[in-house]
């Protein structure tokens, strides 16, 4: 009896939810589920929806704030020009005074997030390789896990520079890299999968393709000055025109009719209306059966408040806390058309100037007042026939929200060609005015001499609130200088200069504490 | 007169004595240990025929040699011997057995008390803490040196954090196993149940025994790391039928509230924001929500139980119904236990059979109300006709729907959810003993089957405010099982020699438990034009499951020379399924001295009845309340709402496991070393310990490097853990007449916790907004507070965002916080003082607890932009008219501000009894008024100096209670 019981000690998972490697990794068709992880680990927070079940210990971080792309808009838009917000979560107002510590929620959440990206693209690159040796659908898989792990890699160089680099399951206390060892992998890998993602728009929708990696590198050269102190914009320009080229093109579908193309990109139906052309690495959203108290859901509630009508948004109620400062509204200077008694804009011709003005201050008082600041209207939960999303409570939202749209890449073009790279200058002025004419905004005079800062105001016009703002600022020089300031930059009402060491967030301490192999980043 | 004919006597005896060992006539007074004369006792010289038996008064007289030993012996009491000398008068105290021949229960086994050699102590239901008293935890509140009892809540038959010795453990079950009747309880409990130790009626306890180091837990092996509490039921005992009935009516009133501002001080400290935006939001009303959502609650408890016949068996019947002082909170429970001992063959096999089952039905008021009703805007009526929510008032945005984050009505909250829940457990044991044909060797199996059956529904009305457009209300339902099973074989055999003896229990045991977890949740909502939109209304289910098993192979020998030296040696193995099956089996021993001091001629015993010197030194391995599967590679399938679109298919995710292969035993060593003592000539008894208790190895939730797991955090063993302490017992009657007597008693302990080894820090203490409070390092206490040192401007206010910069490099950073204080008392000290007065009876419990810190998180969330954020306003703790803060930062959340002294002295009960004797033919009647929590003397800010973990937030008020009750017996 009693060597009987013994074996009693061996038990298995009786749950009908766990699964072990046997089962997961049997077919393809499970293989999907993995990889579904992988990009889900960017779009939803855990194994339940909205939340429940988190990927990352509510200790660190609340569940909801832990979604990747909710993190990304706090640590790339909020610190900047762009974006204030006024809530007062604990850590949450140092992000827009640029006073975080190593414990700050969000700068360690982004930390946990993008590194458990990696661990799960390593677990899958892992598993299913023996999978993928007889399956080309496998072996796509993995070269989409391949690049979103470079991606996850792209943005740990560029908010914290020195993490380790990963590349196999392992249980060892890594050693820390540094920016040119993460590049120079973040490189290789890009240009390798380049050559085994499938080809351009041959994928499914929410799936990656060699366009995505090409893109990558454009971001990834475009930096390279930041990153490694060296210029790579030929670099960028070569990528770019592969994209360009890919078949990938601009929206110009306006099926709502309001006269511009460019608010599809960001309703409720951005899957098929038109915009899914553009999107060329989308994270897919969905208020049955994808839903976070992030993503799209945070995007669109988050800035609806004073006299902002929820219902117009396709939601039940606005969260009263996202507004821009007066530096993005000035953005748009060129194209007023309407102002208030105090001279204050209230209407442009360019209709990406998405702005809520009705019993809003133009001029900030102060942060946590929702009046104060103009609203963003650019995020909708509605079609282009007006009709809210699936989730009929009004919680969720359907809007996908993309990480690389084709418009980023003529910017990304534009820009290095300003920036002394070999491409055509009025190539650069034709994308842009491709992009003004496509959002129905007054075009640049052809033959206009294109400046570095022109493409960096347009950049800020096509691509606020999506999560490239700090990156594109610190490239420019202008994010911790007293060259260019923004209301209550560095916690100051009129701006003011702030510290150096800002351009890279703090390894979190909680990791520094366990892994002793790593070295704080300076002056934190 | 009488004296002089006696020494005359003496002296006569004295000088016939020498030389020969003439008789004597010896006389004296035989008396218990309190000087109370027996009657009837019978005294002879030992080896003779010669006896005669004590008069009316206790005398005796009789004739004896000198040399000879007297023996006096009296039913219940220790025989006692004395040797003749040449005296012509002895007088014998005899102590009850109770004192030292009293069994105690010591773990697949028993022994006399003054055989014992582990930190064992013992209450009675005669000494149990007698107020309304629900939870078998609470009669032992305050009694016994080192236990500390901290209720987890005031609501009603709520559960309480047990710790024996301080914190044992940091992530795995502090608590100690409860062992009724032979049978361990799971402490996990079952979900929908409020506490595990629900399946006892107080009423049923005959006593409670604390095993409290390891020397006496180490039988317990694996599953006593924090001690062991045993439970002893009431038994039949052979004869005819008895019956008892007690009930119990209480009122339970609230009594502590969050300070929170009131209507005119919100009033003005919105008015002070100078914003008409702010301002335009006050209402006109002054609401004290608080008010609102508490009640004075009512409570009965009748028990009814019978006991006896030829076969001896004990059947009771409980009932228990209270309601809870948070409006709509209830519990119900209907106990029912049965025990009988038939024996055969003539006594050689012995059987006891218990079957014990419980029917709890819980009422469980939405504790969200609590919140909010500490946040609901004070200037705000309760109700408001125009409300679209049932009348409710709600903050409504532009469209007229609920303001979204807005804080839900708390009345609302309470009166349209409903969330119940109905408990059956049983647990059923049948314990065979068998006396093998060689003498002294006895055979017993113990099988007992727990299984606990909880079935919950929730209910939230279409009405209740929520921020979801077209909610039409939803339902839920649950259902958890859990088995456990036990199987116990063991073996003891005994052996006494001249003046030596010897005993040895081996056996093995096999436990298994299994849970079962389903729960589903439908929510529904309706289109605009009030049809049910079915692609949204949801159902949501979940199921849980999994399986451990623990074998153990344990065994003890008892060795005890003349009554003075004893020695107790402990072996077990055990094994779990929970760890990997390199490390799964551990070994633990422990070895313990003991010496009967008294029993020596060294005179003490003149003054001692009892002085016995106990060491002790064992370890024990826990893994109580780690997970099961951590060291396999497990995937967790996504549910319905958090899977991936690819195409326009959404798919089931598997994410990877957090995984450890790594995890080993946690190991606990405590050595202790003890002295008991009872004063023959004062009335004064007690204990004194002291221990150093290590846990090494300690298992914890402890982050990794994300890099190089799945998870952001594991199950760990990460380090090692020291408690040291003093206990003192005291007990003492200072007056013991046939009409009057008064007794004290009173326990100190002392004990200091620190974290001795740690692979590297860990913060914990979460916020529940990703920052955390507390720090466990190395050579600190755990879960010490690591907090930001505030400062104050000159009239000792905190001036907003100034933290002190303590490594003095010019900036304020995370490198300037510090460890201050912690949330485990220094201290802790329980005094019970009893009178009887004639047929009176009035006993006073008492407790304090000293060098206890608790973080004020209310008052930490307190500032403006938490009252006027949102486009709503919200209430904030008084302490904001003190700060008038402006912002929560990233610092302010972790002040030293908030971190305040919660030491307090806390009446915990008074009884007052009268007993009517002979009031059923010569059985008595006792009626009673028993008053609970009736003062606390504290410096403490917050709601309750007593909170377990020392984080006050959202915490449910206790309740006084003020009872009536009578037992009586028939």
């Amino acid at each position: 009896m009693i060597t009987s019981c013994q074996s009693d000690l061996d038990q298995n998972p009786i749950d009908p939810d766990l699964f072990t490697e046997v089962d997961v990794y049997s077919n393809a068709t499970q293989a999907r589920g993995a990889l579904a992880k992988v990009y889900a680990s960017l779009a939803v927070t855990g194994q339940q929806g909205p939340a429940g079940d988190p990927d990352i210990d509510p200790s660190l971080i609340d569940e909801g704030f832990s979604q990747y792309t909710r993190i990304l808009f706090t640590l790339n838009e909020i610190t900047t020009d762009h974006a204030v917000v006024g809530w007062g979560d604990p850590g949450l107002p140092n992000i827009h005074e640029l006073s975080w510590d190593v414990n700050n929620p969000w700068t360690k959440g982004m930390y946990f997030r993008l590194a458990q990206v990696v661990s799960f693209s390593n677990s899958f690159i892992e598993n299913a390789a023996d999978l993928a040796a007889g399956d080309n659908e496998v072996a796509a898989y993995v070269a989409e896990s391949r690049l979103i792990r470079a991606y996850a890699y792209l943005q740990l160089m560029d908010m914290y520079a020195n993490v380790p680099l990963v590349t196999t399951v392992s249980t060892e206390l890594p050693e820390q890299s540094n920016r040119a060892q993460i590049f120079a992998f973040v490189e290789s890998e890009l240009t390798e999968i380049a050559g085994l993602l499938k080809e351009p728009l041959s994928n499914e929708y929410g799936r990656v393709d060699k366009a995505a990696a090409w893109s990558l590198l454009t971001r990834l050269y475009l930096n390279a000055p930041v990153y490694i102190g060296e210029d790579r914009y030929a670099d960028v320009i070569t990528n770019a025109e592969r994209v360009i080229a890919s078949g990938y093109s601009l929206n110009t579908a306006d099926g709502n009719s309001n006269g511009t193309a460019y608010d599809e990109l960001f309703l409720a139906d951005n899957s098929s209306n038109g915009a899914q052309n553009e999107f060329i690495f989308v994270l897919q959203f969905d208020g049955i059966n994808s839903q976070s108290w992030g993503g799209s859901t945070f995007m669109v509630h988050a800035p609806i408040g004073g006299s902002m009508n929820p219902s117009l948004f396709g939601v039940n109620g606005g969260w009263a806390g996202l507004r821009t400062t007066k530096a993005l509204v000035d953005k748009f200077g060129y194209a007023i058309t309407g102002t208030n008694a105090e001279g204050e804009p209230t209407a442009w011709s360019d209709p990406r100037a998405m702005f809520h003005t009705d019993g809003q201050n133009y001029e900030m008082a102060k942060i946590p007042k929702f009046t104060e600041g103009y609203g963003v209207t650019k995020f909708r939960n509605v079609d282009i026939n007006g009709n809210p999303g699936s989730d009929s409570s009004g919680d969720h939202v359907d809007m996908d929200l993309p990480i690389i749209r084709l418009a980023e890449i003529y910017l990304n073009y534009a820009e290095a060609v300003t920036r002394g790279g070999a491409g055509s200058s009025a190539t650069a002025l034709g994308y842009i005015n491709d992009l003004r004419n496509r959002a129905g905004a007054p075009a640049i005079q052809a033959g206009t001499s294109l400046t570095t800062d022109m493409v960096m105001d347009e950049r800020s016009r096509e691509l606020y609130w999506e999560g490239l703002r700090r990156t594109d600022l610190i490239r420019d020089g202008k994010f911790v200088t007293s060259t260019y300031l923004w209301p209550f930059k560095a916690g100051v009402s009129q701006g003011a200069a702030s510290e150096e060491h800002r351009k890279l967030f703090p390894i979190p301490e909680d990791v520094l504490l366990v892994n002793t192999n790593l070295t704080q980043n300076s002056n934190y | 007169m009488s004296k002089l004919i006696k020494h005359t006597q003496f002296f006569v005896l004295l000088l016939l004595s020498v030389g020969v060992f003439a008789q004597q006539k010896v006389s004296g007074l035989v008396t218990d240990a309190d000087g109370n004369p027996l009657p009837g006792a019978t005294v002879i010289v030992q080896g003779t025929t010669n006896g005669v038996t004590t008069d009316f008064d206790g005398n005796y007289s009789i004739e004896a040699a000198q040399g000879a030993t007297l023996e006096a012996s009296y039913i219940g009491y220790q025989s006692l011997l004395v040797v003749v000398g040449t005296q012509d008068s002895i007088n014998f105290s005899l102590l009850s057995d109770s004192e030292l021949d009293e069994v105690v229960l010591t773990g697949y086994g028993s022994a006399r008390r003054e055989d014992l050699t582990g930190t064992i102590d013992v209450v009675s239901n005669d000494n149990f803490t007698k107020g309304s008293v629900v939870s078998a935890q609470q009669l032992i509140q305050g009694k016994v040196a080192g236990v500390s009892i901290v209720s987890n809540s005031g609501a009603p038959g709520d559960g309480a954090n047990v710790l024996i010795r301080g914190i044992g453990s940091l992530n795995l079950n502090s608590n100690p196993l409860y062992v009724v009747d032979g049978i361990p309880l799971d402490a996990g409990g079952v979900g929908g149940s409020r506490n595990a130790l629900n399946i006892i009626n107080p009423n049923d306890i005959a006593s409670m025994t604390v095993l409290k180091d390891a020397s006496a837990t180490a039988i317990y092996g694996s599953r006593a790391a924090n001690g062991v509490i045993l439970i002893t039921t009431n038994k039949g005992k052979s004869g005819e039928l008895k019956y008892e009935f007690s009930s119990r009516f209480t009122s339970f009133n609230p009594v502590n509230f969050v300070d929170v501002l009131t209507a005119s001080e919100f009033r003005s400290a919105v008015q002070a924001t100078s914003d008409t935006d702010f301002i335009n939001r006050l209402g006109t009303s002054s609401t004290d929500w608080q008010k609102e959502i508490y009640k004075t609650a009512i409570g009965v408890n009748n028990t009814f139980a019978v006991s006896g016949g030829e076969i001896p068996f004990r059947l009771s019947v409980g009932y228990t119904n209270q309601d809870g002082i948070l409006r709509g909170d209830g519990f119900k429970r209907v106990t029912g236990s049965f025990n009988i001992a038939p024996t055969f063959l003539d006594d050689d096999l012995k059987v006891n059979l218990n079957v014990r089952a419980v029917n709890t039905q819980n009422d469980f008021a939405n504790r969200g109300a609590i919140s909010s009703a500490v946040l609901f805007d004070p200037t705000k009526p309760v109700f408001d006709e125009n409300s679209p929510y049932g009348g409710y008032y709600t903050w409504l945005n532009g469209t007229g729907t609920k303001l979204a984050l807005s804080p839900t009505n708390p009345v609302a909250l309470l009166d349209l959810t409903d969330d119940e829940s109905t408990v059956n457990r049983y647990i059923s044991n049948i314990k065979v003993d068998y006396s093998l044909p060689v003498e002294g060797l006895t055979a017993t199996i113990n099988a007992g089957i727990d299984r606990s059956e909880g079935e919950g529904f929730r209910y939230e009305n279409s009405m209740l405010p929520t921020d979801a457009a077209g909610f039409n209300g939803s339902r839920g339902q649950y259902t958890n099982k859990t088995t456990n099973l036990l199987m116990d074989a063991y073996l003891n055999y005994k052996k006494d020699f001249s003046k030596s003896n010897f005993s040895i229990t081996a056996g093995n045991s096999y436990q298994s438990f299994e849970y079962d977890n389903n729960s589903s949740n439908y929510t529904e909502f309706l289109n605009a034009d009030g049809t049910i939109n079915t692609a949204t209304s949801l159902e949501r289910s979940f199921i849980d499951k999994s399986k451990n098993v623990l074998i153990s192979y344990f065994g003890r020998a008892n060795f005890g020379y003349d009554n003075r030296y004893l020695l107790t040696a402990t072996l077990r193995a055990d094994a779990s399924s929970k760890l990997p099956k390199d490390d799964r089996w551990g070994n633990f021993f422990s070895a313990a001295l003991a010496w009967n001091i008294h029993n020596e001629n060294f005179g003490v015993e003149n003054v001692f009845n009892v002085l016995k010197l106990r060491l002790g030194f064992g370890e024990v391995g826990n893994v109580n309340g780690l997970g099961d599967y951590n060291f396999l590679t497990r995937y967790t399938g996504s549910n319905p709402q958090a899977q991936y679109g690819f195409g326009s298919t959404y798919y089931t995710t598997y994410r990877p496991a957090p995984i450890n292969k790594d995890l080993r035993w946690e190991v606990g060593q405590t050595a202790n070393a003890g002295l008991d003592f009872s004063f023959s000539k004062i009335k004064l008894s007690g204990t004194v310990n002291a221990y150093l208790k290590k846990t090494n190895d300690l298992i914890a939730t402890a982050i990794v490097d994300p890099f190089t797991n799945f998870g952001t955090t594991i199950d760990a063993n990460i380090g090692d853990m020291e408690n040291m302490g003093v206990e003192v017992e005291l007990n003492a009657t200072f007056v013991e007449t046939e009409d009057f007597t008064f007794n004290l008693s009173y326990n100190v302990a002392v004990n200091d916790n620190k974290v001795v080894r740690l692979q590297n820090e860990q913060n914990v203490g979460a916020l529940g907004f990703g920052n955390s409070l507390q720090r466990h390092e190395e050579g600190k206490a755990p879960y010490a507070y690591y907090v930001y040192k505030q400062i104050y401007n000159e009239d000792g206010i905190p001036i907003e965002g100034a933290f002190a910069d303590l490594n003095g490099d010019g900036q304020i950073n995370n490198d300037d916080r510090y460890f201050y204080k912690d949330p485990y008392a220094d201290i802790n000290m329980g005094l019970t003082a009893s009178f009887a007065y004639k047929n009176f009876d009035l006993t006073a419990v008492s407790r304090a607890s000293i060098g206890n810190y608790s973080y004020n998180a209310i008052s930490a969330s307190s500032n403006q932009s938490q009252i006027t954020n949102l486009g709503r306003l919200s209430n904030v703790h008084a302490d904001y008219l003190d700060t008038n803060f402006n912002f929560f930062s990233d610092k302010n959340a972790v002040s030293d501000h908030y971190i305040q002294n919660a030491s307090f002295f806390r009446l915990d009960n008074i009884t007052l009894g009268y007993t009517f004797e002979n009031f059923v033919e010569d059985n008595p009647m006792r009626i009673y008024l028993t008053a609970d929590n009736i003062l606390v003397v504290t410096d403490y800010d917050g709601i309750d100096p007593e909170i377990t973990g020392g984080i006050d937030n959202n915490f449910y008020p206790r309740a006084r209670a003020v009872a009536f009750g009578l037992d009586i017996k028939f």
